[in-house]
């Protein structure tokens, strides 16, 4: 053990003169293309900021190629976003042009500033996570493929946030964004009441449910599971390994939208379920893709400039928002959890 | 599943090393559990702890919460820490025969 | 070195505009095994639709009861190089902000000990390292001590604080976001690294109503920069927007949501009635060379937010209007150390604070942390009558 309890690193350590010297004192930014931004100082100093969409999972040698360009380029500085996207930090103009060449012989294109799809916040997936219900990373690049000149131009009435979690963890918390791909599952988990005892807490497991769904057994020393009651949130499964709920036959995507974070115009929103239930389709996910993408054609087409998804819901009435998008409305769409009187519609003023 | 071996018994370990079966714990497994958790010898401080997680699983079934292992032991965090280098769930809890905790979410 | 495994299904995700992550796993196979063999389990993951990760898995190293996730594989014979396969969280610097020999220096210790993946970032927003043996984790952790990188939290602890650009870059921060979360990071270093609490408990800090970091929706204790003054409006770049063919009626005046801004065609000339503004933002937004932020700034805090596990998702809502955000923040630390007091006493196991709240009430955490009731914290009042007493109330 060497030290321990020091934290990160600096953040000043990290740099540039010129952001130290113009540190709290920028007067304003400028847009000037979808993947560049410039930040000038009140004392005139000028900040370029171009920016690219990573695949969040990178290996050490696609960081050493951007910090080979951070150093040709940024004088060895550069950040990212929080929603995986890197950023140089560029101090001469002259070097914009070139470091997009050099980002694009990578294979990375600037984007996503502006009016556009940033990047699509997500975790583990299959690659490593012991919970999920769906893939992150296939599903990221099937839909950022397809939606991809929606990232590289403006294209939007106003920004887009993609997320996806591939359970109901939400490890990226993607309960307020535009458009949010949430993994699930649709069948009680199995009990393996061998192994509860020996893996499990049980008054923990039966504590972990939402609805109540789980209660002890205390003569097999397991647990029994209301199978009516379940509503597969998987949360007994994170507490409990002996008790697993994949069921690849029935696991798959949901897809909520209108959800936003910023409070501009419209305090901040949660998203609102639009399709329950899409299969895994791996490798490409077509009709998740599909389905996406559709999704964002349609606000892209009937938003007004400046609204954001969940803005442009707001305005049309969500009655709308099913017509114009062909989405059937089930039963799975109205609430039954603890909150749901308050989303009812106690008026008889609707759109037909 | 890998096993080890107390006094001529096998017992089964999980990949984390926590035993299988609480009913085989005992005080030969608590200390040959402790070594592997950095911990050379019991002493009469540690063995009150331990036997304190022991008895409180067989008890209510779960591990306590880390305020009431403190409040009720009258040791504060750091103490386990100084006692336990891996902690009071890695550590502690192994030695005294718990199930796993719960991991990353 | 084995070949390569073959990944047909992967294989189909190399090409198209967006970068590959299955190239990246490739680079990484070239070099090592574990990543060779996480092509192959995942391919079988995309064969079989399911995940095969085994169920949690409880590493550490030694004086620290998190950073590090367990994790191994429940097909070890299949694929031996991840049979121990663990994730280790790395506390990024404020802001994200980045300078190349620093970093090479962490690539290299991870690339040496590990599989070479990297995730920039986890969610929650540290560097994620993926992948390595349990006999490497020290290893790992006191390279990277040497050169100046901590760990991260995991757990029922304080998860790495997290913080938008701020005055770093950008001209909207109220706040100094980044001394912020580095001062509040440095100073709860043994709630981070020794889980203590009920459950997890996240801090964001953004710098604007914009809420970059997401800090309403994914932190239980939210700093938002805000103001309390006027805008400023500089009339000449006004001016220079309308002439331009700004749609100042259409993007500005009409989206106020208090309808407080007027404009007058003749003049060009925009007024705020600062009273009625609630600051979110749009106007700036739309004209950031017009108008700015108010002088006097400070942050709402708001306290709440988690996702949906286990009674829906919640947002954070106010709870102090206003606070001056002074360095050391010491008004921010009394509040904290007075919420995770109250929270650590009466939580439940796996009870987030917000959670706490709903099921004892507003009215007992203003008592526990004394703060005041006002009507900045709610949307409206109740609409039932069932609200309590305390015997000292009452006529007795």
């Amino acid at each position: 053990m060497v030290k321990t309890d020091f934290g990160p690193p600096k953040y000043l350590d990290m740099m540039s003169d010129l952001c130290k010297r113009n540190y709290g004192k920028w007067k304003y930014h400028e847009v000037l293309d979808t993947g560049t931004l410039v930040h000038v100082a009140e004392s005139g100093e000028k900040l370029y900021t171009v920016r690219a969409a990573t695949p969040r999972l990178m290996h050490v040698d696609t960081l050493r190629a951007f910090c080979d360009l951070a150093d040709k380029y940024c004088g060895g500085f550069f950040r990212f976003t929080s929603r995986h996207s890197i950023e140089f930090l560029v101090e001469d103009e002259a070097n914009i042009e070139p470091l997009k060449a050099e980002l694009h012989a990578m294979g990375y294109t600037p984007g996503g500033v502006g009016n556009t799809i940033s990047n699509m916040l997500h975790t583990q997936g299959w690659i490593h996570c012991h919970t999920p219900a769906i893939d992150a990373s296939g599903i990221v690049k099937s839909v950022m493929d397809e939606v991809f000149e929606y990232y590289k131009e403006a294209k939007l009435p106003a920004r887009l946030r993609l997320a996806l979690a591939c359970c109901l963890n939400m490890c990226g918390a993607v309960h307020c964004s535009d458009v949010a791909i949430v993994g699930v599952h649709r069948v009680p988990p199995k009990v393996d009441d061998e192994k509860i005892s020996k893996m499990c807490e049980i008054p923990n497991v039966v504590a972990a449910c939402p609805t109540r769904a789980i209660r002890p057994e205390p003569a097999k020393k397991s647990v029994v599971v209301n199978e009516e009651r379940c509503m597969y949130c998987g949360n007994c499964y994170t507490m409990c390994p002996a008790m697993p709920i994949f069921d690849p036959k029935n696991d798959g995507a949901a897809i909520f939208v209108g959800g936003k974070v910023s409070d501009a115009r419209h305090p901040a929103m949660f998203s609102k379920l639009a399709v329950p239930y899409i299969p895994n389709e791996p490798p490409r996910w077509p009709t998740l893709v599909k389905t996406v993408r559709l999704l964002i054609d349609v606000y892209a087409k009937d938003a007004k400039e400046g609204e954001r998804y969940g803005e442009w819901i707001n305005r049309i009435g969500w009655e709308k928002f099913f017509k114009v998008t062909g989405l059937p409305f089930t039963d799975k769409h109205i609430d039954d959890y603890i909150f749901s009187v308050p989303t009812f519609r106690s008026t008889a003023t609707f759109k037909w | 599943m890998p096993f080890i071996e107390v006094n001529g018994k096998q017992l089964e370990v999980d990949e984390d090393g926590f035993i299988q079966d609480p009913e085989q714990w005992n005080e030969d497994v608590a200390r040959y559990l402790a070594k592997t958790e950095q911990v050379e010898e019991l002493t009469e401080e540690h063995w009150k702890i331990v036997n304190y997680l022991h008895d409180y699983f067989k008890k209510y079934q779960i591990a306590p919460m880390v305020r009431k292992l403190c409040k009720d032991n009258g040791v504060d965090l750091k103490r386990i820490y100084e006692l336990f280098p891996t902690g009071p769930a890695k550590g502690a809890c192994k030695i005294a025969g718990l199930p796993k905790p719960t991991g990353c979410v | 070195m084995p070949e390569l495994r073959k990944t047909p299904m992967l294989d189909q995700l190399l090409d198209g505009p967006f970068p590959s992550f299955v190239k990246e796993i490739k680079k990484g196979a070239e070099k090592n095994d574990a990543c060779n063999d996480l092509l192959g389990q995942l391919e079988l993951s995309y064969e079989e639709k399911i995940t095969h990760w085994k169920h949690g898995g409880i590493v550490g190293v030694t004086g620290y009861g998190g950073g590090v996730i367990g994790r191994y594989s429940d097909v070890p014979d299949k694929f031996p190089g991840l049979t121990e396969f663990h994730t280790m969280r790395i506390n990024q610097p404020a802001g994200w902000f980045y300078k190349t020999d620093r970093l090479r220096k962490l690539l290299d210790i991870w690339e040496k000990r590990g599989s070479g993946l990297t995730n920039f970032h986890g969610a929650t927003g540290d560097i994620i390292l993926l992948g390595t043996h349990t006999d490497q984790l020290q290893a790992v952790t006191d390279d990277l001590a040497r050169e100046g990188w901590d760990l991260g939290g995991s757990g029922s602890d304080l998860r790495t604080p997290s913080a938008c650009v701020g005055p770093g870059r950008c001209e909207w921060a109220c706040i100094d976001t980044l001394d912020i979360v580095d001062t509040l990071t440095r100073r709860y270093q043994n709630e981070l690294h020794r889980p203590m609490w009920p459950y997890k408990f996240k801090i964001k800090i953004a710098g604007c109503a914009n809420d970059g970091v997401a800090s309403k929706a994914r932190a239980d204790f939210s700093i938002i920069g805000t103001w309390k003054d006027n805008i400023q409006i500089n009339r000449t770049e006004v001016v220079n927007y309308v002439n331009a063919g700004f749609d100042i009626i259409g993007q500005v005046v009409d989206k106020c949501p208090t309808k407080c801004i007027s404009y007058n065609p003749v003049t060009k000339s925009l007024s705020i009635d600062n009273s009625n503004c609630v600051r979110c933002h749009n106007c700036i937004n739309k004209m950031p060379k017009a108008l700015r932020q108010g002088k006097i700034t400070g942050a709402t805090i708001l306290i709440g937010g988690h996702a949906p596990i286990l009674q829906s998702a919640f947002m954070s809502w106010v709870i102090v209007p206003f606070m001056e955000m002074k360095p050391p923040y010491d008004e921010v630390s009394e509040l904290l150390e007075k919420i995770w007091e109250w929270w650590d006493e009466n939580g439940k196991m796996r009870e987030r604070v917000g959670e706490l709240i709903y099921r004892l009430g507003m009215r007992s955490f203003l008592q526990a942390t004394g703060l005041p009731a006002v009507p900045q914290m709610v949307l409206h009042p109740r609409t039932n009558p069932f609200y309590f007493w305390s015997k000292e109330e009452v006529n007795q």
